[in-house]
């Protein structure tokens, strides 16, 4: 694959996988003692595990067309995203017995619930009620994708080398897998953190309003991503040992 | 004594100590890693070791200022950027040329805090982070990051040359638990003993205490590649324990200071 193609994917995955970090409910440590909306940690750690998963599902489908790996890519972090809302849900619930209720919004602008009766004073909100879930789930899409997308631009770079050419032809090459896997989890870490320093550690979803820094958070990581896609092609430069 | 959030502050350490250690200690020994088969890779895993040490200092002066984001986000980024140099620089070197072998560490190095220093400049001109040592304690973070990884890796794969840590390091796998060991053993220090009263002194104590430990894992995970992983793995543990202990004394000695002479005063009443 042409080097330029490579960055530019990467650059795309970036600005995808930094975008989809402001959708994401993170609540931080507020949160975890359930006095603010969102799941209860931070964002490094909602990006590893959802980001890891959809790289996961991404690379089982190494060697499909491109459509394939990114809807894989962006399945896994959806799900994984999903059930990380949906368990955490069920300890605020059931575990601490507070309602699920967002202190940004009067209304809930999708199911239309007035939010502000059961917001504890003192507190923003509890829980993930529904338009952070709905929010979670697009950034888990948007994350998927970029992490699919960097994932199959390094590893079909790697893969025409000799150096990482598969044992058996047709077969996947291991270690460019490894490779283009670590590079994309790298890429993933690096916009999730400057998409969080972005938010300020926190943020609920699209309806915060903390959300229209989106911009700024997305030109960052543009620009990070075209600097990580530059070290990305001494990777291809140096296969041909 | 530095407070999470209230930045800067006396710190018991000289930054420029623990700096020398990481990259003068961390070097020697990813650069001494040839001469022997049991020593060598002996030296690069206590190389890594020295690493972590720094970069433990280098995320405790940082986060000292209070990210918003917690310690671990800028570990595991710091991590990111140290996995992505390293890989490119070693595969950067053998575009030099194989008399050029011996710069491949050092461009990995380079390259992550050419990265590391880039994203804090992103972080602060564009973002607006207000951290005045973000830039420097990032570039100081990733360099400790890079070299923590290069070491480990040297000593698993026995040398530091591209092709064989591709095929010990990469190609199993390890490289993905290297990331996550090193995240944790550079994060966890600072993110433990944050807040008012943090000494230093404890936190590097910490520091050296998951080092080792990590040290102890990387020499099992060497097994298949290396004769020295025995020797590696023994050793971490000793040093580990040592260095817990050291660790478990500071601690319980200053929590005896509060126990015997009650809760320092407040700030208002000095």
């Amino acid at each position: 694959m042409d080097p330029l193609l490579m960055i530019g994917a990467v650059t795309a995955a970036g600005v995808l996988i930094g975008g989809g970090v402001h959708f994401i409910p993170v609540g931080g440590a507020p949160a975890a003692i359930a006095t603010a909306t969102g799941v209860g940690t931070g964002t490094a750690m909602l990006a590893a595990g959802s980001g890891m998963t959809g790289l996961i599902t991404a690379a089982a489908m190494t060697g499909q067309p491109l459509w394939l790996i990114l809807a894989s890519g962006a399945v896994g972090s959806m799900l994984m995203i999903g059930v990380t809302m949906l368990v955490g849900n069920w300890v605020y619930v059931w575990g601490v017995g507070t309602v699920p209720v967002s202190a940004k919004v009067d209304t809930d602008p999708i199911t239309k619930y007035p939010q502000e009766k059961y917001v504890t004073p003192g507190t923003e909100g509890h829980g993930i009620p529904t338009v952070c879930y709905v929010s979670g789930i697009i950034g888990g899409l948007l994350g998927g994708i970029g992490g699919g997308l960097a994932y199959w631009a390094v590893y079909e770079s790697l893969v025409t080398l000799p150096a990482y050419a598969p044992l058996v032809s047709g077969q996947t090459s291991v270690a460019a897998a490894m490779v283009a896997g670590m590079f994309a989890l790298g890429l993933f870490f690096v916009n999730a953190v400057i998409a969080s320093y972005n938010i300020g550690g926190t943020i609920e979803g699209f309806h915060d309003p903390k959300f229209k820094r989106i911009p700024k958070g997305v030109l960052a990581c543009l620009l990070a991503s075209i600097v990580t896609g530059l070290i990305g092609v001494l990777l291809l430069k140096g296969g041909v040992f | 004594m530095s407070v999470a959030g209230g930045g800067g502050g006396e710190s018991a350490v000289d930054p420029k100590m623990t700096a020398g250690i990481g990259i003068v200690g961390g070097l020697i020994g990813i650069y001494l890693t040839p001469i022997n088969p049991v020593l060598g890779p002996l030296l690069a895993a206590l190389g890594a070791v020295c690493a972590i040490v720094w970069g433990a200092d280098a995320i405790a002066r940082v986060a000292s200022y209070g990210l918003g984001t917690g310690v671990p986000s800028i570990g595991y980024m710091s991590l990111a950027v140290g996995v992505i140099g390293t890989l490119a620089g070693l595969a950067g070197g053998i575009m030099m040329g194989s008399a050029y072998t011996m710069l491949a560490p050092l461009l990995g190095v380079v390259l992550a805090v050419i990265l590391g220093g880039v994203i804090a400049i992103i972080a602060k001109k564009i973002v607006g982070m207000k951290i005045p040592v973000l830039v420097t304690g990032t570039m100081e973070l990733t360099g400790a990051a890079a070299i923590s990884v290069l070491g480990f890796s040297a000593a698993i794969a026995g040398s530091y040359a591209m092709a064989p840590i591709l095929k010990s390091v990469v190609a199993t796998g390890f490289i993905g638990l290297l990331f996550i060991l090193n995240t944790m053993a550079i994060q966890h220090p600072f993110n433990a003993c944050l807040g008012p009263q943090e000494d230093r002194t404890r936190t590097l104590k910490l520091a050296a205490s998951t080092g080792f430990m990590a040290m102890a894992i990387v020499g099992l995970l060497g097994m298949g590649s290396s004769k020295a992983w025995w020797v590696i793995s023994i050793i971490g543990a000793l040093a580990w324990f040592i260095s817990m202990r050291m660790f478990l004394q500071a601690s319980k000695e200053d929590a005896a200071s509060v126990a015997w002479s009650g809760m320092w005063p407040k700030e208002e009443e000095h």
